[in-house]
């Protein structure tokens, strides 16, 4: 039978064709390869063999038993991968284990965006307390006493002389008073004015305020910059104009109105038929108030701006109540 | 403020300039025209018509079904007033028209089966008055066919404009005109006065002492005898209806007109009803009561001015006359009183009595003392002609010390370095001039220039810029753009907290804002409240004393909703009140904070996983995920508290040295209940300004580990009461040279254990950085680690 070691190994390859799964293979691993198989057999007359013939025999043997074993795990692992395959199908439509990100309220990511666009123009975050003094509020600010310029911003009072911050502007005083100039920066905050609350203003609310001081700072920088940042924040094909208009704290002072994104200018109810939106208060800081922080007017000059983060908020997403902001409904807040 | 356009035109000549080009220019420069009503195309479809017929409708007793016809073509409608008749010329609104009053249009309608082609207007329908009891009929002189707008000389243009308030200038028809002819450079015309005065001196009918001349430096009167009141002319009447005004009598309505012509307030007194014919200007001091011409009794404040007779206040100086002096259906005496007052005695006055007027609204801004004298004859002419009045001669005019026109210095080269644009000198000269300032002296550089009274806002050189800059107008001065490079450091007092908010959303915490106004007794739980002195409403009356109560809310509203899982999280600030009264900014203290808030599922039922309720381990995983990543090396201690105090059923905090940087827990459920919740809440709130001040805390590199790590496990049955830290100290503790780290991998109870035991299983990590381990070396630590435990804490141990 030894002599048949050649024949057996082409036996087995021709059985070996034969088979279509692990349950015809395992019979030929009985046959061949188990305990009392056909090559444990001839290891077993390899006993009998003579001392001459040994040595060449059991060479023989080893190299058929491995090439079998080869041979039959080789087969044994591609019946197994495809049979895995096709018994147990995955689903691939169940759906994944999600993992929950949150995310930052929508005014966050608004001032968050203004931000890195006027840092990216040289600018300096700075915030400031919201209980102020009404001397930093309206006083240093250029509002006289008793005028109504006061009544612009109708003011939540903690005692005759602290109040509730009715804008970011005192932070002005702030900085200039810390910070020598030159002066570049932004100052974002919550801001009150008391005032019903309705689907189009909240008592509670947050604004941008900005400040450059320096040498020979001017109205037509202001425009420069302010064009800038709404270009890259609303778009670059947008029109936009300067309006005169008056605040305490700055002159000239003025507003800035961009195309109305609804009706693109044509007129619509959200623009009042004008074409235009304001975005934004601005101007050059007034002398008094470059004073009042110890800013000598004649050595520099300045312009600031500031603007409300709702508004822009409820421009940019197409939000129509103001108050959804402050509700903090999960299903709005998922949306963002 | 409302300004007619038709009205303007006394005073410029807009020839050659269209409604849209006025109307843009006035925005354009500083006059924001807010909104406008073209009356042609309000009234547009509107015209007059002839009823031909009138027939009963054949279904309705209360309508009539008519035949009208514009001359060319006949309408049928159906009408429900009840004066329509045949022969009647009427205002009819063809389809397509829009109703003034409610803003309705006209359609083809079928009226109980009879089909309308059209209305028959009544006087409220066209806003014209509130009559609606039914149709307005015309007489013959109304032309059949011709447009209801041109035939009412309805056709003007009315504006509103936001007058900002430093222009009291232009808070009248002559103050928008100036500013157009600026614009336009055109001439303003000023009414010319002419009066034909009668010989009786007024001097002899009444007499003015000022008393108070620091709040009134000037009052002005003229008296006008035999004056027949009656209603105003037509012209007169359309006019001040187009601006809002309700008509009252020719003398009232006079004094409107003149105010909305010069801006100047004014006020007529029933001569007759001023006693001893004499006008006092005075403090109102003891007479603390008076009944204004509103017919409401008033308390007055000592201090605010009062003009009096010579007996008894007549009116509240500046702000609305009295009952007592009111011009009546009998009045034949007028006295005509133009002041001028201090803006900021008026102001205060009006903001005592809660009441704004006309007048007082001008007054407070600042009118022209140097122009009362032709405001009054301006109304006495008026009176004269639309009354029939005789104008005695003179004028009584107290006027102490004249407030004089101011002068100020205008620098070119200033213009010039604020604006960053060179306007021409003509052009500047020529902007100055007409406005109304005089140049008085010109320099090189500089211009002397004198401010008339009626500018009290221009005051300064950056006064004037700022007119010369918006009539020129902004649009003309080029935007330049200059990226200033400066060499200091930028600064972001932001950018810590904006971490925070990208490290919570990471960890799929939502962000909320919510209002910092709450009630007292929400604030109260949490600390000493601020309260505002004008607050709205009680619910919003306290400043927050923590993020807390704001959160609870939040949720208790998402859950009401339907929203239950939530992953919240809020930064901002809150107030605490340090001593009774705030006098300083040290009586108060204002921090930010941040909270996180979880409740509800970890997460939806899913296919894959079971839903399981969060409990405080999730809230202590996520403060430690969330520092971990501000802060690689923070080393903060937890310190832990099983009892509950107020507002929580336990709670533990994070500290640093002595300070505690935050603490949460548990919300005790009575606490939940008040904000209607009824599932377990767990929050921490951190102080924001403490975890920054860890950032100070720099964390050094470590050098990766170049030999393998050996773990060893054991797990022992403890008794419950030992807790978890206890044995993990103890373990870090034991002095073993090459154990590196214990963690917890298991926890298990069983009844074999009894009740009062349960299993803890550790994993323990040795290494060392210089070299590799041997097995023999770590188990001889890892044996003898394993008998100080046993020994320690009388444990049974349970496997290895």
């Amino acid at each position: 039978m030894l002599e048949n070691i050649d024949s057996i190994g082409l036996d087995f390859d021709t059985e070996l064709q034969g088979v279509k799964d692990l349950k015809q293979l395992e019979e030929i691993r009985i046959k061949y390869l188990s305990r009392n198989g056909i090559v444990a057999g001839l290891f077993e007359q390899l006993k009998n063999a003579s001392k001459e013939e040994k040595p060449r025999l059991g060479k023989e043997l080893n190299a058929l038993r491995n090439s079998v074993q080869e041979k039959f795990d080789n087969l044994k692992s591609s019946i197994e991968e495809n049979s895995s395959e096709e018994s147990s199908k995955i689903d691939l439509t169940l759906p994944g284990r999600n993992r929950i990100i949150g995310s930052k309220h929508i005014l966050v990511q608004t001032l968050e965006e203004m931000k890195s666009i006027f840092k990216g123009l040289g600018f300096s975050v700075f915030e400031g307390p919201e209980l102020e003094s009404d001397y930093n509020n309206f006083t240093a600010l250029n509002f006289p006493l008793d005028h109504p310029a006061r009544d612009m911003q109708d003011t939540f009072f903690i005692t005759e002389d602290f109040l509730l911050r009715t804008h970011t502007s005192p932070v002005q005083v702030r900085v200039m008073q810390k910070v020598k100039p030159p002066i570049r920066a932004i100052m974002p905050g919550k801001v009150y004015r008391n005032e019903a609350v309705s689907s189009r203003s909240l008592c509670v609310f947050h604004q941008i305020e900005g400040l450059y001081v320096d040498k020979d700072v001017t109205f037509a920088e202001l425009k420069g910059t302010l064009i800038s940042f709404a270009r890259q924040f609303y778009g670059k094909d947008l029109s936009y104009r300067f309006r005169p208009s008056f605040f305490p704290f700055t002159e000239p002072s003025a507003e800035m109105d961009i195309t109305c994104y609804l009706c693109k200018g044509k007129g619509c109810r959200i623009c009042k038929h004008t074409g235009w939106l304001e975005i934004l208060g601005c101007g050059m800081v007034d002398p008094n108030v470059l004073e009042n922080a110890g800013v000598d007017p004649e050595e520099f000059t300045g312009y600031a701006f500031g603007m409300g983060i709702e508004r822009t908020a409820l421009l940019k997403n197409g939000i129509t109540d103001i108050r959804l902001f402050v509700e903090n409904d999960y299903r709005f807040l998922k949306q963002f | 403020m409302k300004i007619s356009l038709n009205w303007l035109k006394d005073y410029i000549d807009l020839t050659g300039i269209s409604d849209e080009e006025v109307i843009s220019n006035l925005t354009m420069s500083g006059l924001e025209v807010e909104d406008y009503e073209d009356q042609a195309k309000l009234y547009d479809k509107f015209i007059i018509a002839y009823v031909k017929e009138k027939d009963k409708h054949p279904n309705a007793d209360k309508l009539s079904l008519c035949k009208l016809t514009d001359g060319k073509v006949d309408y049928q409608v159906v009408c429900g007033a009840p004066n329509v008749a045949a022969g009647q010329r009427v205002v009819f609104a063809k389809e397509g028209a829009i109703v003034p009053n409610g803003g309705f249009q006209i359609k083809k309608a079928k009226l109980r089966g009879i089909e309308s082609f059209g209305m028959i207007c009544s006087e409220s329908e066209l806003n014209l008055s509130d009559d609606h009891s039914g149709i307005i009929v015309l007489d013959d002189s109304y032309e059949i066919g011709k447009s209801f707008a041109e035939a009412f000389g309805l056709n003007d243009v009315v504006l509103e404009i936001g007058i900002t308030p430093n222009r009291p200038d232009a808070l009248s028809h002559i103050g928008v005109a100036r500013d157009l002819a600026a614009i336009f450079n055109r001439e303003l015309k000023i009414p010319k006065v002419e009066l034909k005065e009668s010989a009786q001196d007024v001097n002899t009918e009444a007499a003015i002492e000022i008393i108070d001349a620091v709040d009134c430096p000037r009052y002005t009167a003229k008296v006008v005898k035999g004056v027949k009141i009656k209603e105003s002319p037509e012209w007169m009447k359309r006019r001040l209806k187009a601006i809002g005004l309700r008509p009252i009598n020719n003398v009232v309505d006079i004094t409107n007109y003149v105010m909305y012509e010069a801006g100047q307030p004014l006020h007529a007194f029933d001569l007759d009803k001023v006693g001893g014919k004499k006008i006092i200007v005075r403090k109102a001091g003891a007479d603390n009561k008076f009944v204004t011409l509103d017919s409401k009794e008033r308390v007055i404040e000592a201090e605010s001015l009062m003009i009096c007779d010579g007996n008894k206040p007549v009116a509240v100086a500046g702000v609305m006359g009295g009952e007592n002096s009111e011009i009546s259906a009998q009045t034949e005496n007028i006295l005509i009183e133009s002041a001028y007052f201090n803006p900021s005695s008026i102001r205060k006055t009006s903001k005592r009595l809660g009441l704004s007027t006309d007048a007082s609204y001008r007054y407070e801004r600042g009118c022209d003392p140097n122009n009362t004298l032709y405001v009054a004859e301006r109304a006495a002419q008026l009176m004269a002609e639309l009354g029939e009045g005789t104008i005695l001669k003179g004028s009584i005019d107290v006027y102490p010390e004249k407030i004089n026109e101011k002068t100020v210095r205008l620098r070119e080269s200033r213009t010039f370095r604020i604006l960053g644009y060179k306007i021409e000198r003509e052009k500047i000269k020529n902007i100055i001039l007409n406005l109304g300032m005089k140049i008085i002296a010109e320099e090189e550089d500089v211009f002397k220039i004198l401010i008339p009274t009626y500018r009290p806002d221009i005051e300064r050189e950056i006064d004037v810029i700022e007119e010369i800059a918006r009539i020129h107008g902004y649009e003309n001065i080029p935007a330049v753009e200059r990226i200033a490079n400066s060499l200091d450091a930028k600064i972001d007092e932001s950018e810590f907290i904006e971490k925070a908010r990208n490290t919570a959303t990471s960890l799929g915490f939502y962000e909320i804002l919510n209002n910092s106004l709450i009630s007292e007794k929400a604030a109260e739980l949490m600390g000493k409240s601020i309260q505002v002195l004008n607050y709205q409403s009680a619910d919003m009356s306290n400043l927050r004393t923590s993020l807390l109560q704001g959160m609870l809310q939040t949720i208790s509203k998402n859950i009401k909703v339907g929203e239950k899982n939530l992953r919240l999280f809020e930064t901002g600030n809150v107030f605490i009140k340090k001593a009774d009264i705030i006098k300083s900014f040290d009586d108060f203290s204002e921090s930010t904070k941040l909270i996180l808030a979880i409740t509800g599922s970890d997460a939806e039922k899913e296919w894959h996983s079971k839903e399981r309720a969060i409990d405080f381990y999730d809230l202590k995983g996520l403060v430690d995920s969330f520092l971990g990543n501000l802060f690689q090396n923070s080393a903060l201690r937890d310190s832990y508290n099983e009892e509950s105090d107020s507002i929580y059923s336990y709670y533990y905090t994070k500290e640093s040295g002595k300070e505690t940087v935050g603490s949460g827990g548990k919300i005790k459920k009575e606490l939940l209940k008040q904000f209607d919740i009824n599932q377990d809440v767990y929050c921490f709130e951190f102080d924001v300004d403490k975890l920054k001040s860890l950032l100070n805390i720099k964390s050094k590199f470590k050098e990766l580990l170049r030999f393998p790590k050996i773990e060893r496990d054991f797990a022992f049955i403890f008794d419950k009461n030992i807790s978890n830290s206890e044995i993990k100290d103890y373990i870090l503790s034991c002095k073993s040279k090459l154990l590196k780290n214990v963690r917890l991998f298991d926890l298990f109870e069983s009844e074999t254990f009894g009740s009062a035991k349960r299993s803890l299983a550790y994993s323990l990590e040795f290494y060392d950085e210089n070299k590799t381990l041997t097995d023999e070396e770590v188990d001889k630590e890892f044996t003898e680690l394993t008998l100080s435990v046993k020994k320690k804490f009388n444990a049974e141990l349970r496997g290895i």
